[in-house]
């Protein structure tokens, strides 16, 4: 199974998040030091500001807003061209408003969007043990 | 950390050239670079020996895997002077967004402190021969695991999101931001040097042709272009002698850090609340307001930051910039209008980074715009989003 689409490479910092993920399971990075969440993990806390941040990845619940969208009909990259056009959802997550992912909105370019929709996480899996978060409407 | 720049009117433009903005140029970036170059310096009376510093931006802007080749794709401070032959004691690029205004603060700095007298500024923009953001990338590692292995890539990607917020947020259309790229266009077809002259663009058109990454069409984006443009910078005082009448910098201003965000996700909060603190950090250190100025020169590069900068910096109300542009609100033609976009912008003349935005000032204010010329004072160059960017403040008088 491959879809021809670049697949995350983890590093030392996220290797938590992708191994959750292909698990299917949607976490943010939490700041050992002042309990804050974000994502991406950075190389400080973007909150307190700590060198040594030791971010723990916590799980949520994968419910979240959509604030904005874009429906995609031409790619830069490889491996989309078939799945074209497809619709890309710019979520605030409900536990964690300060954190905004962007992912695939799964239930394609007609479905009924708008701002304030409420969305929750699902996952597309891009290769054995490799899956990235997307997400689908909540009726 | 805010108030008036000491140096607020003791810096001024004193000559500039450019090259003409094409799709390929018949000559490398490098040698485009040093001609133009030496026309700039002529052009302000001067000769090579006389500059004492050398100050660009070297970025390549493109979401490609293009190497940056310094002479061919890009051009440096270094070897820009270096080619030139000159023995400059200040050379220094500016690495930041907002490449032109940010450069422009290092050489009205190093003019204001001393540390050299005639500062030479380029901004050396290469179209590559292949797909501009086309990137064969095979896995995504660094920054971009957070994005592209969704498909969400390239700046056309990064800013249909905050537009689309913008449309949703406000009740615009799609079909009013053709008000913006028509204007643009017409300014730009007016322009000998622009790789869009005598190519207006009709209303229809835009409406017609096929989106992209929704909303935004190919219209909405500058092309990408070969072109150079070079501005020699020195004391006021000593731009007095020199053959053009002088620009001023009456004070600048690079955007606040913004919030931590996954790359290239520029939330519309972010660009309004960024760009919120840069006009006030504008204003404040070029010590006017939006009612002085009579020449804004807003970014353009994608069309929706025409309406954001318009905003931002005070020309009209939040949320109404897309009203405003429809009802002629920036028409360089109509008497008592803001001409937002009278130097054709980046839409109007090609990808050409904050240069048209830049030259327009300098143009107008020196009076050296011929058939364009308008009775103008204050221009204000923009680049870049109101957010990750920067603007200068131009007058025409000392202070």
């Amino acid at each position: 199974m491959s879809t021809g689409r670049p697949p995350p490479r983890p590093d030392e910092r996220s290797a938590p998040y992708w191994a959750a993920a292909a698990r299917h399971e949607l976490t943010v990075a939490r700041c050992s030091r002042c309990g804050a969440t974000t994502l991406p993990p950075d190389l400080t806390c973007p909150h307190c500001g700590s060198t040594d941040p030791a971010f723990t990845f916590v799980a949520t619940t994968g419910q979240g807003t959509v604030r904005s969208w874009t429906v995609v009909r031409t790619s830069f990259l490889p491996g989309f061209d078939d799945d074209l056009p497809f619709v890309l959802v710019d979520v605030e997550l409900d536990e964690h408003p300060h954190i905004r992912l962007i992912g695939r909105l799964l239930d394609g370019v007609d479905a009924p969007l708008r701002a304030g929709a409420g969305v929750e996480v699902a996952f597309e899996d891009l290769e054995p043990d490799v899956s990235v978060p997307a997400f689908r409407l909540v009726p | 950390m805010s108030g008036r720049f000491a140096a607020s009117g003791r810096v001024a433009i004193a000559g500039y050239a450019q090259t003409p903005i094409e799709r390929h140029a018949g000559q490398t970036l490098g040698a485009l670079a040093v001609d133009t170059a030496r026309r700039a310096i002529a052009d302000a009376g001067l000769e090579v020996a006389d500059v004492d510093g050398f100050v660009g931006s070297s970025l390549l802007p493109t979401a490609g895997g293009h190497a940056a080749e310094d002479g061919v794709s890009i051009v440096s401070p270094n070897w820009l002077a270096q080619h030139l032959g000159a023995n400059p004691r200040y050379a220094v690029g500016f690495t930041g967004i907002g490449q032109l205004p940010g450069s422009v603060a290092l050489a009205v700095n190093a003019v204001a402190s001393g540390a050299a007298e005639v500062v030479l500024v380029h901004r050396a923009l290469h179209n590559p021969p292949s797909r501009y953001h086309g990137n064969p990338m095979t896995a995504a590692a660094g920054q971009q695991q957070w994005t592209a292995p969704q498909g969400y890539f390239s700046p056309l990607a990064m800013i249909a999101l905050p537009y689309n917020e913008y449309l949703q947020r406000y009740g615009a259309r799609r079909d009013d931001m053709a008000a913006v790229v028509v204007e643009a266009r017409k300014n730009g077809a007016r322009i000998p040097w622009s790789y869009w002259h005598d190519q207006p663009l009709t209303t229809e058109d835009y409406l017609a042709a096929p989106t992209l990454f929704d909303p935004v069409c190919r219209y909405d984006c500058d092309i990408p272009v070969d072109g150079v443009a070079t501005f020699v910078f020195t004391t006021a005082e000593r731009a007095r002698h020199l053959p053009h009448r002088p620009v001023h910098v009456a004070g600048y201003a690079m955007s606040a850090l913004s919030r931590h965000r996954l790359p290239l996700h520029w939330p519309l909060d972010d660009i309004v609340d960024g760009g919120a603190e840069l006009a006030r950090r504008l204003w404040s250190h070029a010590g006017i307001g939006p009612a002085d100025v009579d020449l804004p020169q807003v970014y353009d590069g994608f069309s929706p930051f025409v309406w954001l900068w318009l905003e931002v910096l005070g020309f009209c109300p939040p949320g109404e910039a897309h009203r405003f542009v429809a009802d002629g609100g920036i028409d360089s033609d109509r008497p008592g209008a803001l001409p937002a976009l009278s130097g054709g912008g980046a839409l109007g003349n090609g990808r050409m980074h904050g240069v048209p935005q830049m030259l327009e000032c300098y143009l107008q204010l020196s009076g050296r715009a011929g058939e364009r010329q308008r009775d103008a004072h204050v221009g204000v160059a923009c680049h870049s989003s109101p957010h990750h960017g920067g603007a200068v403040v131009y007058t025409r008088d000392p202070a």
